[in-house]
């Protein structure tokens, strides 16, 4: 029996997790893209299926243009993921509470066995970074032998998303607390911002004021995407700087 | 049992209203008591209209009842089960008992508590499913209406004799028998 | 009788009324009974085994089968993909839902008001929202992802101490179709209970164990009428909050979303009168199929009755286009750009047509066609124009899911949604509904006959100076 004064809401918490993602150094290489799947297990939905709106990357680089051929201009490439929001809307819709709101890392969790389906997360979701496993996708030798022994491989039927790299997350608190400390700022990193050369995406705690990662997302001209939803989300993005 | 105090069973079909009224009235004026008369009809014949006493019915204080264990489950589900996880479930910025939705919650289960019992009150009240023998014949489905008559065997004669003056297409002895 | 001839100068004569309307026309309980009697039990002839094997053959591939495959294969066999994460699965769903209302509608609130239409039609549209509610369910339950674990949704207690999350709507759907699919299937066995002694009472060999057993030993005394009749009265008030409830839950699914077209206060009220607009279509549809494949049923079943219905379609349609204007002019004014661009897409995309045809189908056909009293009384038009409705509301509802889901606030993922699976295990459900009906209506009463009789018996000719009316008297 939990009693309520026990629980902080999440909207009292400052994020701890956080991003910080400059549009202007990204180069659109999708390094970021093919590391994530690497990491999280992510299958491979083929190229009839991904043509269909099917792709299940938890992070996507969004490219755009403004006016017709020959006269375009590109955009920044936008790298899209999710954005861990504080007040995320896709939680309190799903039937099962298969995605909740973490209130120690201020993280938007997804547990992949409570799954049941309705896809009703992925439609609340502003950002539309949820992938669904349409099917059971098949993975091509050797695929098969690099899995990531600390992510769930999913099935037919579930959603799943951006995790932040949680397994990481915890990977390095284990050691830092097994060793007395906290963990340090740059420590580790997800596999996202691992990938990036040219170092687009920061991660770190946001709520540390030493840290890389709130000290860019305290320059100023950092824009938080969808803001005026109050999804409060923790992925700031610079564009034009 | 004696031969005198015997107990027949008379089953007397009417055709119409005005008759089977005047056929109660008439019974209750030869000696025979209200609780020994039953009206089985084809057709819902109020009480007021043959003049019988009111019918007493459980299924509105059945229902009630329903609906007070409705609003318990509702509450429960609303108000406790949040509070039985082994470790708190936070979603969005909710709080663990949201307003809203519990009303709506509250409402459903309350409205299926009533409706439940309601139906399960007319099986009650009624001793539904009930395959016994029973005392009916298959001419009342037609629209008619009977009367059963449970009277002394002594009587019966005089009975008799008074429903079929007042048009009663048959009077018969009813064994009860598997519809 | 004497003085008929002098009647036939006034304008409305007893053989006119008597032809016109079912209440005026009695016949004795005991032939009425028999003709419904004769409508079930009449040998089946082979148009009916045709009709059978068919949807058999079509549920058995459209819905047996496809459904297998897609619990095997995953959904990637149906047509959803992102962003049209619901797709005709939900469209159906919120139909069938719809289709559903108009039992409720003709049978509570016409029986709570004491509309004397209602009488001969109640059973058969109370069937029509039991069947219906059924694929409802069917359509809900198969758009999930892992519909095995489908249980996990009911509240239960269980060894992981979860119990279903309250502030999803789509739970608050759960516990409102449950609700409605038990409650409204027992208000459509209560009223059956007497006819189907009746039924008992006039048949042989299996039909009369099988009536044996649902009439659970009804006989008619002065207690059991008491009980049904208290209890009937507690369904038809109690039941109404319960069909609003569902409907504006199930239009919650799409309001309480964060998501431009979606998110309008006005959708409750805006989706339950859409609901009893195809509702009230679907049931004239129905009850002219039954008149005409039938025996006997032109007897029960006459053009007041679609008169009647034909004048609740032309108010329902009117306040339909009374809510969709609202609910459009509210977002138009709005001017949030998402929802422009989304509604330049209803009307100006590639599925434009749809559009403008739910609009044709939905106001310009019963408008044009419904005002008209003789065309309202005459069946094969009535039912047509309920066909059609029932076309312009599904239009509305793939409006709203997955046209609507095309476009977000994410430009990059706007895609086209082009249905797969979901088309054969649509008309699987449709063919079900229909197979259901079918062999329904050889084993239960259609006519509730008890309350045809009771009618008839409340009901007279009256003389007002020269003119003959209608007059009732209120028997319960």
């Amino acid at each position: 029996m939990i009693r309520p004064e026990e629980i902080k809401m999440s909207a009292e918490e400052t994020g701890k997790w956080g991003m910080v993602i400059n549009q202007d150094i990204c180069t659109g290489c999708q390094a970021c893209v093919a590391a994530c799947a690497m990491e999280n297990n992510v299958t491979f939905v083929g190229e009839e299926d991904s043509g269909y709106g099917r792709s299940m990357h938890w992070i996507r680089i969004e490219r755009f243009w403004e006016g017709e051929y020959p006269e375009v201009k590109m955009t920044p490439n936008q790298p899209m993921l999710c954005q861990q929001c504080g007040s995320a809307p896709c939680e309190p819709v799903c039937p099962a509470f298969a995605t909740v709101h973490s209130t120690a890392e201020s993280l938007n969790l997804q547990v992949y066995n409570r799954c049941v389906g309705t896809r009703y997360c992925a439609n609340n979701c502003p950002y539309q970074v949820r992938s669904f496993n349409w099917r059971d996708y098949e993975r091509p030798e050797p695929l098969p032998n690099q899995f990531n022994p600390d992510v769930t491989v999913r099935r037919r039927g579930v959603m799943e998303k951006c995790t932040f790299c949680i397994q990481r997350i915890h990977k390095a608190q284990d050691k830092a607390k097994s060793e007395g400390r906290e963990v340090a700022d740059g420590e580790f990193t997800t596999a996202c911002a691992q990938a990036c050369p040219a170092n687009a995406i920061v991660f770190g705690r946001v709520d540390n004021p030493q840290s890389l990662v709130s000290q860019l997302a305290h320059k100023g001209h950092g824009v938080k995407h969808l803001e005026e939803l109050g999804t409060l989300p923790n992925v700031t993005y610079f564009k034009g700087g | 049992m004696t031969e005198e105090n015997k107990v027949v069973d008379l089953l007397a079909v009417f055709s119409d209203l005005e008759p089977s009224a005047d056929a109660v009235e008439q019974l209750r004026a030869l000696g025979v008591r209200d609780e020994c008369m039953n009206v089985i009809s084809g057709v819902p014949v109020t009480e007021a209209m043959l003049g019988r006493p009111a019918q007493w019915t459980n299924v509105p204080r059945i229902a009630m009842g329903g609906a007070i264990l409705g609003f318990a489950a509702g509450a429960f589900l609303a108000f406790g089960s949040p509070y039985q996880y082994p470790f708190p479930i936070q979603v969005n910025t909710h709080s663990f008992t949201p307003g809203p939705p519990s009303v709506v919650v509250l409402f459903e289960l309350t409205m299926l508590g009533m409706l439940l019992s309601t139906f399960l009150g007319v099986f009650l009240d009624s001793f539904f499913p009930n395959y016994r023998p029973m005392k009916y014949v298959p001419e009342i489905s037609d629209g008619k209406i009977a009367i059963l008559v449970e009277c002394s065997h002594v009587d019966e004669k005089k009975v008799t004799d008074a429903l079929k003056k007042l048009g009663a297409e048959s009077i018969a002895h009813v064994e009860a028998q598997h519809l | 009788m004497a003085d008929h001839k002098h009647d036939a100068g006034h304008a409305h004569s007893e053989e006119h009324f008597r032809e016109k309307h079912l209440m005026l026309d009695p016949l004795p309980r005991g032939v009425m009974n028999d003709m419904v009697m004769e409508s079930m039990t009449g040998k089946p002839t082979w148009k009916f085994w045709t009709v059978v094997i068919v949807l058999s053959a079509i549920v058995a591939y459209g819905l047996v089968y496809t459904w297998a495959k897609m619990i095997a294969e995953g959904l990637g066999i149906a047509g959803v993909n992102r962003p049209s994460y619901w797709g005709i699965f939900l469209v159906n769903t919120v139909f069938w839902i719809g289709i559903s209302h108009a039992g409720t509608f003709i049978s509570a609130i016409l029986r709570v008001f004491k509309a004397e239409f209602r009488r001969p039609f109640t059973r058969a549209a109370e069937l029509m929202t039991t069947f219906g509610l059924v694929q409802a369910g069917f359509s809900v339950f198969m758009h999930m992802g892992r519909v095995w674990l489908s249980y996990w949704l009911f509240p239960y207690p269980n060894q992981r101490m979860l119990w279903p999350n309250l502030h999803s709507p789509l739970t608050w759907d759960l516990l409102a179709i449950t609700t409605y699919l038990l409650s409204s299937t027992m208000y459509l066995f209560l009223p059956l209970i007497p006819d189907v002694a009746m039924a008992r009472d006039r048949s042989t060999g299996w039909r009369k164990s099988l009536y044996k057993v649902l009439a659970l030993g009804f006989r008619g005394t002065e207690g059991e009428w008491a009980h049904l009749r208290n209890a009937m009265n507690i369904f038809a008030f109690a039941i109404i909050p319960v069909m609003f409830s569902v409907h504006t839950i199930v239009s919650w699914d799409f309001a309480a979303a964060t998501r431009p077209g979606w998110n309008s206060t006005i959708f409750g009220p805006y989706f339950i009168v859409g609901a009893l607009h195809s509702g009230m279509g679907a049931a004239v549809v129905v009850l002219a199929v039954i008149r005409s494949n039938m025996k006997h049923m032109d007897y029960f079943i006459r053009g007041e009755h679609f008169d009647a219905i034909g004048k609740l379609m032309l108010i329902i349609s009117m306040a339909w286009a009374y809510f969709f204007f609202n609910d459009y002019m509210v977002q138009w004014y709005g001017g949030d750009k998402w929802t422009h661009q989304l509604l330049h897409f209803h009307e100006a995309g590639p599925l434009g047509w749809m559009w403008f045809g739910m609009l044709f189908c939905n106001i310009v056909v019963p408008w044009a066609i419904l005002w008209n009293a003789k065309w309202r009384a005459t069946p094969w038009l009535v039912s047509t124009v309920g066909l059609i409705i029932n076309v312009g509301m599904w239009f509305e509802r793939y409006i709203i899911v997955p046209i609507s889901l095309t476009i977000n606030r994410m430009p990059f993922t706007w895609r086209m949604y082009n249905p797969g699976a979901e088309i054969p295990l649509g008309i699987g459900t449709l063919a079900l509904f229909i197979l259901l009906y079918v062999l329904a209506s050889k084993v239960i009463p259609l006519i509730p006959v008890w309350e045809v009789q009771e009618g008839q018996m409340a009901h007279e000719l009256k003389k007002f100076g020269r003119e003959t009316v209608v007059s009732v008297s209120e028997l319960e």
